[in-house]
């Protein structure tokens, strides 16, 4: 298949209503025989271990690249210099190496978006007044969460919308101007951005003494967690403060997990409950797997989350995350990281190691 | 017995036993390489059997005696199924079973004993040293070859097949003795007289019927009987067992 | 019956409040009843000890090598019914192997018979009468070394015994001794304290034996505060954590973390030696699931034999496939797991870059045996049956990629010939390892062994002199003074 075949049908694939895992699998093996064709690390990861589409079966034995992959290799059918956009993580972790995703053009990823968006943030109308707590499009081109947000307030977002983070952090006075306007008319309104966007939000309000009561239908939307942010919350104590700060029940304060490394998201039905049940669109699979084994653990087990996204066709569609999570009826709960942990014995771990070494080549 | 995400490559693979082979491995789920040397057609008819039964295949035409074609065949089926975790050697120069106009030790040159050593022997050594390389990759790997009950008794002296056959044995042996400390197992399959197969389709009934008067189980081996001990020498259900051979003709031979 | 872990003279046992910590998951689950002391507990608890080791130091310490003797002794008879439960219930609290557990108990005990305990006390006293008497200086004067009253053992890990190593040295040198155990494996000092005090109840109130939550500083302050030196097991940074609590006064041993190594050299990969050196290798691996801070992570294998390295890990991967069949590693937790997936990611991702790179494990994840022909640093593995094996041209070539690793270093199991031993030895000294041993011998250290450079017993003593001078002095004083 060519790239404009396989982006043919996979933007036939989103339109339609759900699929069958017969079709999910015939389509996600096509896309990874054109990945094997044309992504060479990512055959030499597959020939490492025995598999070629020829043995594969199903979208289950497609070997899932462990996400540190995108920081250390270029994953790209596509030519670098083809790519409509790269997006690229925020290269928090340890030297500073950021994973990149190419994308030749954004038809299929802006697809994946705002269908399933609808579905999950705006099931009941076609708009709705937005603020959005996180930087332009233009700031930072690199972010698929810049993109993403700026989709949301293109497709979704009323005229009365506005970016509310510029420069200089978020401009209080005037988000809080709309968030009174929502309560005065009665219009619904929707807050989005990054979790720990949120955060200075919360504590301006508090600073101010400031609490919302928002109009019935009014929406929440968080994204990211507080990984390596200064402060850590849990997502219970979060969701209470959204609810209690801006009145809106936590049943319409949703939460999306995405990353870089994939192109559809996955959203919960409300945070009424934590941690919540994510799903995603019929275009994404997932599985719970043992790290170690690669095989699925048997359901209800924690195990390490693994996503075959056909919309990522350009890089790698079956990824291999940090993540640990639980299989449930209707999706899976997240759990946290799935990292290493200190040696039980007097054994160094490698944690400890590279902690301590870059102590001794700063110290 | 499962199959399932094995990959095996059988020479010979055409016809008779290999054909047998092949489709056992197939119906339990693993992706067979079918190599022939140059009936085409009879190849593809195993692949689409092998397919129908559950599993995939592949024809890949190959002279197993020359050194570039086994390397070839190698890569070949390394690129198609990105492994190999079964070799069985089947191939063998071919050869009439006829007891009653067999060559006698008298009309036989040096050149015939080097025929069927090439055939038999040459092939498996080729295809041994050829596939390790991808087996030590992996730690493991299972090689069989194909022998005869002939070596352990000659009920027909069919001098050049067997010696060289009785080479092969020894020649498994020493491989089973190096190659253990890594992981990989090679063991025989010794059948008796297999019906019908090229070899023997004209074999006399009267010769037939004085091996089964012999043999224990009373009747002679089909080419799906040999597949069965393969398979079994293949899995994991084996793994304590290297340097092996296993005999599978009702009982002719008892050793 | 629930097993109950500690030793505590001087605490009835009705007043102790017992936490129970659970092994063994789902499968074959087991409680174990954890001590938990007040204040005022350890308090007097500490001065039963202090008492106690007061007439252990009346004694001489042939006597105390004989008590020591004679409860190992004990301890080696499999039909003794502690050494019965610990055959039992260590595996089952551990998650080891119990053939493993078994074999390494012998093993392990064998280092504290008589004679070993003599080659402890020879190997730091020229002279060991020091610990009885005043003795003879080779500068003039005389000196007697003296033991603390109280002696702290805080220690880590779920290797089974390891507290028997410092409790010894603290027996030896006549200490009192309160050792804090591990929750990964709370069992084995207890029994040892219990057998003892059964095998010589003349010095049974000299060992206790106690327990805390990890992190509980209150009661780890209440040893800390009784104690005149204290010995700890850990990380660094859990080390540091307890060296901030602890009284400047008072003397503190730190015994953290290590990656430890092994070097083969080609005159060990011929076609008859190498399935020994494999097996030699593997051996050390799998040994307490490399949990040791004696365990290698990584082996440096030169070139030039006739196997080469690469086809060198194919006859490890065997190997360790056959010791999961002998000796099956324990189950991990998830983030166990994670740690071993996520160090062989980062090895798999690094094989797409170069050639040469191969990674070959188990499908069941049970072990990994990554080939590896760049000239990378030293670097832990993930540990629990995961080894690196890398190629060199020399084995000196190795001194520079472990030098900025230093303080992290201390064992490697080496298979070479005599001379490259003795230069590799000084190479490697100079590097800041501290013991060599033969392959497949990394993880049963020798009898006396300087743990990490240091030494057992002088560490915990300090030497009173009375000096030349006094002496002289005194003969002036003498009723026969002429």
């Amino acid at each position: 298949m060519t790239q404009d075949e396989i982006i043919r049908e996979l933007l036939d694939f989103i339109a339609a209503d759900d699929a069958a895992e017969s079709a999910f699998d015939r389509l996600a093996l096509e896309i990874f025989a054109y990945q094997f064709k044309h992504n060479e690390p990512l055959r030499k990861f597959c020939l490492q271990r025995g598999r070629t589409p020829r043995t594969a079966k199903s979208w289950r034995d497609i070997p899932a690249v462990p996400i540190n992959a995108f920081k250390e290799l270029t994953l790209s059918c596509c030519a670098r210099e083809d790519a409509e956009r790269v997006f690229m993580t925020s290269g928090t972790t340890m030297g500073g190496l950021r994973g990149k995703s190419h994308h030749p053009n954004l038809a299929v990823y802006d697809a994946s978006m705002t269908t399933h968006f609808k579905q999950r943030f705006m099931p009941d109308r076609d708009r709705i007044d937005m603020g959005i707590l996180f930087p332009d499009e233009d700031v930072m081109p690199n972010s698929s969460l810049a993109h993403y947000l700026a989709l949301a307030l293109e497709h979704f977002g009323t005229d009365d919308s506005r970016n509310e983070m510029g420069k200089s952090g978020i401009d209080f006075d005037a988000l809080f101007g709309w968030l009174e306007r929502a309560e005065t008319t009665g219009v619904p309104y929707a807050l989005l951005g990054a979790s720990y966007s949120f955060v200075p939000l919360l504590d301006e309000m508090k600073r101010r003494d400031v609490r919302f009561a928002l109009p019935a239908g009014s929406r929440m939307f968080d994204t990211g967690g507080f990984k390596g942010q200064s402060r850590d919350i849990s997502a219970d104590d979060f969701y209470t403060q959204l609810s209690d700060s801006f009145g809106v029940p936590r049943r319409w304060c949703i939460n999306m997990y995405g990353m870089t490394e994939l192109s559809t998201q996955f959203y919960d039905n409300g945070n009424e409950v934590c941690p919540s049940v994510k799903s995603g669109p019929h275009w994404i699979r997932s599985r719970v797997i043992n790290p170690l084994t690669g095989e699925d653990v048997p359901r209800g087990d924690v195990g390490v989350l693994t996503h075959c996204d056909l919309a990522h066709f350009n890089i790698v569609s079956t990824i291999l995350t940090e993540d640990a999570g639980v299989e449930v009826d209707g999706g899976f709960l997240l759990l946290g990281r799935a990292d290493g942990e200190e040696a039980k014995g007097c054994s160094m771990a490698v944690e400890e190691f590279l902690k301590a070494a870059n102590v001794a080549a700063t110290g | 017995m499962d199959f399932r995400d094995k990959v095996v490559l059988i020479t010979g693979a055409s016809r008779g036993i290999g054909a047998a082979i092949a489709k056992a491995f197939a119906a339990e789920g693993a992706s067979v390489a079918v190599n022939y040397l140059r009936n085409v057609d009879a190849a593809d008819d195993v692949v689409s059997e092998c397919r129908k039964t559950g599993g995939d295949a592949s024809a890949f035409q190959a002279d197993v005696t020359g050194a570039n074609d086994v390397d070839v065949l190698i890569d070949s089926v390394l690129e198609t199924f990105g492994k190999i975790d079964i070799l069985v050697n089947n191939a063998f120069s071919p050869y009439a079973f006829d007891p009653e106009n067999r060559k006698m030790f008298c009309d036989l040159d040096w050149a015939d004993y080097q025929s069927q050593i090439d055939g038999a022997l040459r092939s498996t050594h080729g295809m041994c040293k050829a596939v390790l390389p991808a087996m030590r990759g992996q730690a493991q790997g299972t090689i069989i070859n194909m022998a005869t009950d002939l070596v352990a008794r000659p009920s027909v002296p069919y001098h050049d097949y067997t010696t060289a056959k009785a080479a092969l044995i020894g020649f498994s042996r020493n491989l089973a003795a190096e190659l253990g400390p890594i992981g990989i197992r090679v063991n025989c399959v010794a059948p008796g007289i297999v019906y019908p197969t090229d070899g023997t389709r004209d074999t006399k009934e009267d010769v037939k019927d004085m091996i089964i008067s012999q043999t224990p189980l009373k009747r002679l081996a089909r080419p799906e009987d040999v597949a069965g001990p393969v398979l079994f020498l293949a899995s994991p259900w084996s793994g304590f067992m290297t340097g092996q051979v296993l005999y599978v003709d009702g009982g002719l031979v008892m050793t | 019956m629930i097993e109950r872990a500690g030793y505590l003279p001087g605490v009835a046992a009705n007043d102790i409040a017992w936490q129970t910590l659970r092994f063994g998951g789902n499968e074959n689950p087991i409680e174990i009843a954890v001590p938990e002391l007040s204040d005022h507990q350890m308090q007097s608890m500490a001065a039963t000890v202090r008492t106690a080791s007061r007439k252990l130091k009346a004694r001489p310490t042939q006597q105390i090598v004989e008590s020591i003797d004679r409860t190992v002794a004990r301890l080696l008879d499999r039909s003794e019914p502690i050494r019965q439960k610990a055959e039992d219930l260590l595996p089952r609290v551990t998650g080891y192997d119990a053939e493993m557990v078994r074999l390494g108990l012998t093993g392990y005990l064998k280092t504290f018979r008589k004679p070993e305990l003599q080659k402890f006390l020879a190997e730091d006293f020229a002279n060991p009468m020091m610990l009885d008497d005043f003795q003879p200086m080779p500068k003039g004067g005389l000196a007697r070394a003296f033991g603390p009253d109280i002696l702290a053992h805080i220690w880590a890990g779920n290797v089974p015994g390891l507290p028997i190593w410092s409790l010894v040295s603290g027996l030896l040198v006549k200490a009192g001794n309160i050792g804090k155990v591990p929750s990964a494996e709370p069992l084995f000092a207890g029994w040892f304290a219990q057998l003892l005090a059964k095998t010589e109840p003349e010095i049974a109130d000299c060992l206790a034996v106690v327990w805390w939550q990890g992190g509980d500083t209150a009661r780890e302050a209440a040893l800390l505060r009784e104690a005149d030196v204290v010995l700890a097991y850990g990380g660094n940074d859990a080390l540091a954590a307890i060296r901030g609590r602890v009284p400047i006064t008072t003397r503190y041993l730190p015994y953290g973390h290590k990656v430890s190594f092994g070097m083969v050299s080609k005159s060990a990969l011929n076609s008859r030696k190498v399935t020994a050196t494999a097996h030699q290798a593997a051996y050390d691996v799998v040994r307490y699931d490399q949990q040791g801070c004696y365990s290698p992570h990584v082996f440096f294998v030169q070139r030039g034999g006739k196997i080469s390295p690469k086809e060198f890990c194919q006859y490890v991967a065997h190997e360790l496939a056959a010791f999961e069949k002998k000796y099956p590693r324990r189950s991990l937790s998830v983030s166990e797991a994670g740690a071993i997936a996520a160090w062989r990611h980062q090895e798999e991702i690094k094989s797409f870059g170069e050639g040469g790179r191969q990674i070959l494990s188990d499908a069941t994840g049970a072990w990994s045996v990554v080939y590896s022909e760049d000239s990378e640093d030293l670097a832990p593995s993930g540990l629990n049956r995961t080894i690196k094996i890398v190629a060199v041209d020399e084995l000196a070539d190795v001194a520079p990629r472990i030098a900025p690793y230093r303080k992290f270093l201390q064992t490697v199991g080496i298979s070479a010939p005599p001379d490259e031993l003795y230069a590799l030895g000084a190479l490697l000294g100079q590097e800041g390892i501290t013991r060599i041993s033969a392959l497949g011998h990394m993880t049963a250290p020798e009898a006396g062994w300087h743990h990490d450079g240091r030494f057992n017993l002088l560490d915990l003593i300090t030497i009173t002199e009375i000096e030349g001078s006094a002496e002289k002095a005194a003969d002036a004083f003498a009723r026969y003074a002429d």
